[in-house]
């Protein structure tokens, strides 16, 4: 057990609030008042669900076994766009390439960075708030904003990253228009946000009894002791939950590599075509190319497979990793 | 994670009430040693954060030559105020920005009143299959947004909404977030059941007891949920980016974003564009720093929602 969400919001430990009288199970015949006002609140909810989870599923894995180019009738076409992907496609398996080197390097650096800065901002010193919110700063600034931002900080010219480099007297980058440097780069941008991990890991941090703490100190234990043997296994559920968080939306990045790249089209050649680009690139062309439905849905649906397949394997191994105090 | 009776003093967020009496132990020299490197860390780390902002805003009060001066200078040699004016007009910024709080109010409206409905269903009423739509609405949450992408697009385009704000805004209408309704529905258990009984033998029907009763209550979840769907439509990008063709539609991003990525077809004065950004940033500053406690609040609960 540990902190509910509405602990987190402000409410004060409510005990369990008792449940209104159990009523017979199988009262078929007639709908009760509350039934009809439970749908009747759900109602909007219900049609979304429908509209914007389950007919999308259903079409999306239609459509990836057709050709058909959003104007004309689909063609079931079996798994050509599949076969096409793996086999032909030149840009496909360079935008898996971009996606893993993007998730590689940008999840566990969220995480070790997002951890460091919690434990930094987790002191009772003047001054830490104030950090704190710097921190969380670009977190606040609307995404377009700080990517086109950086966009100019990455300016090999002009930018104000190649001019600290200088200052510092080191070697410059080409930054976003380089090959091997524009992953990285985007990663960069995208760390900038870090505030985000942070604060929960800060939350976390909050939640661990302090007793806990001070039983360890009165037992010798310094404070890398503390550290790996009682604060990270009790935040271990969050950074399995962070883990899965920051794999999902690293594999679905979108932004970063469509604003960032010189061409918008995920260039200088097929460096930063993530998947999720490549999708927006066939799905929805630009001028004078037509749409590929059937085959961006494929990219979708190998997309959403690989992020089902990290969901169930996190899930799976949660239970290793992560420290219970449930005697078992 | 462990059960704790100060668990919600102690998980309550970042900006606690009362900051602690640091000052008040008298402290031995190593300690001193040791809060002057914390300080150290603290100053290196806030001025990478804070710096690129400085920086940019200095190149919204440049001169349009000096923003291409080779090598750059921090500060600008004369201050151009007047770009806070030229700038936005020059890229047609009041124009988006109308276009923004049109799409963003009515999507956040929307949003918090159809979750907090559904939240109130899923927690304060008993009915047959509420576990079910309980974990139907949880589940949802894990389906990427990538799904829905292609179809969706279809069908919007079918009904005659492409070009229009509809698809932007009818999603929150409709249920919007489920992380919203979530949200909700924890937040509304933990509101005593005997409100409802009392109103109920007042004579009050659900309707009246969620409005008049509920809803006040429920301030702080639902100002939270208001500030996230704020952000969420404030930034989204990809959403107007597919739906919106012309361009006297566009919502902010994807104004602002076509001005650098080029397929506006020019490359923009830089310090007409930052100026413009930074007023482009300036909503969600403001929200922050007036709603922070319920903003970070609400963020934190993100990150504890899957734990049990």
């Amino acid at each position: 057990m540990t902190a509910t969400p509405d602990q987190q919001l402000h409410r004060p430990p409510h005990p369990p609030p008792h449940p209104p009288p159990r009523r017979p199970r199988r009262g078929r015949g007639k709908l009760t008042s509350d039934t009809r006002a439970a749908y009747m609140f759900m109602t909007p909810a219900l049609v979304g669900f429908t509209v914007f989870v389950v007919y999308p599923l259903i079409r999306s894995a239609y459509f990836s076994l057709t050709q058909y180019n959003g104007l004309t009738t689909p063609t079931f076409v079996g798994l050509d766009n599949f076969r096409r992907m793996f086999t032909t496609d030149p840009s496909f398996w360079p935008s898996v390439r971009a996606t893993l080197l993007l998730v590689v390097l940008y999840v566990p650096l969220s995480l070790v960075i997002g951890l460091l800065l919690a434990v930094f901002c987790n002191r009772r010193i003047r001054g830490v708030r104030m950090v704190r919110t710097l921190i969380y700063l670009p977190v606040v600034l609307p995404v377009v904003a700080t990517i086109t931002l950086w966009k100019f900080v990455f300016n090999p010219q002009v930018g104000l990253a190649n001019q600290v480099l200088s200052w510092l007297h080191l070697p410059t980058s080409e930054w976003l228009s380089g090959s091997s440097s524009a992953i990285p780069s985007i990663v960069i941008v995208m760390l900038w946000s870090v505030g985000s991990t942070m604060i929960i890991f800060l939350a976390a941090l909050q939640a661990v009894p302090t007793e806990l703490y001070d039983a360890a100190r009165i037992d010798g234990a310094g404070p890398r002791t503390v550290f790996f043997r009682i604060t990270l296994p009790l935040i271990s559920p969050i950074m399995v939950l962070q883990v899965v968080l920051q794999l999902v939306t690293a594999l679905q990045t979108f932004n970063q590599p469509k604003i960032l790249s010189p061409d918008g089209q995920g260039g200088p050649g097929f460096s930063t075509r993530v998947l999720m680009l490549s999708i927006y690139n066939h799905g929805f062309p630009t001028l004078g190319r037509v749409a590929e439905f059937g085959y961006a849905s494929a990219q979708v649906w190998v997309l959403f497979l690989v992020i089902v397949v990290v969901i169930a394997a996190t899930a799976r191994f949660s239970s290793i990793w992560t420290y219970s105090d449930h005697a078992s | 994670m462990t059960t704790h009776p100060d668990v919600a003093t102690a998980a309550e967020p970042v900006p606690s009430p009362q900051p602690a009496p640091a000052t008040s132990v008298p402290r031995p020299p190593r300690r001193t040693v040791r809060t002057a490197s914390w300080y150290a860390v603290a100053l290196l780390i806030s001025s990478v954060m804070v710096l690129p902002i400085l920086w940019m805003l200095t190149i919204a009060l440049k001169g349009h030559s000096a923003v291409f001066q080779v090598p750059p200078r921090l500060l600008p040699d004369e201050f151009h105020f007047e770009n806070f004016i030229d700038g936005p007009k020059a890229i047609h910024f009041p124009r988006l920005l109308l276009n923004s709080l049109v799409i963003t109010s009515l999507s956040v409206m929307g949003g918090v009143m159809t979750s907090m409905m559904a939240g109130y269903a899923l927690s304060r009423l008993r009915f047959p299959g509420r576990k079910v739509w309980f974990y139907v609405f949880v589940g949802s949450m894990m389906l990427p947004p990538v799904v829905g992408i292609i179809p969706l697009f279809q069908l919007f385009k079918d009904i005659g909404w492409y070009d229009t704000w509809l698809p932007l805004i009818v999603p929150a209408w409709l249920g919007g977030n489920p992380l919203f309704i979530f949200l909700a529905r924890q937040y509304f258990l933990s509101v005593p059941y005997s409100i409802d009984e009392a109103a109920k033998v007042d004579g009050a029907g659900h309707v009246r007891i969620f409005f008049s009763v509920m809803l006040p209550i429920t301030r702080p979840a639902w100002i939270t949920m208001a500030i996230l769907a704020f952000q969420f439509s404030w930034n989204d990008y990809l959403n107007p980016l597919i739906y919106l063709y012309s361009s006297e539609k566009w919502p902010l991003s994807v104004g602002m974003a076509s001005f650098v990525s080029g397929f506006a077809g020019q490359t923009p004065d830089w310090n007409f564009y930052m100026a413009a950004n930074l007023l482009y940033m300036l909503p969600p500053l403001a929200v922050f720093f007036v709603a922070q406690r319920y903003f970070i609040q609400g963020l934190s609960a993100l990150g504890t929602v899957n734990q049990r």
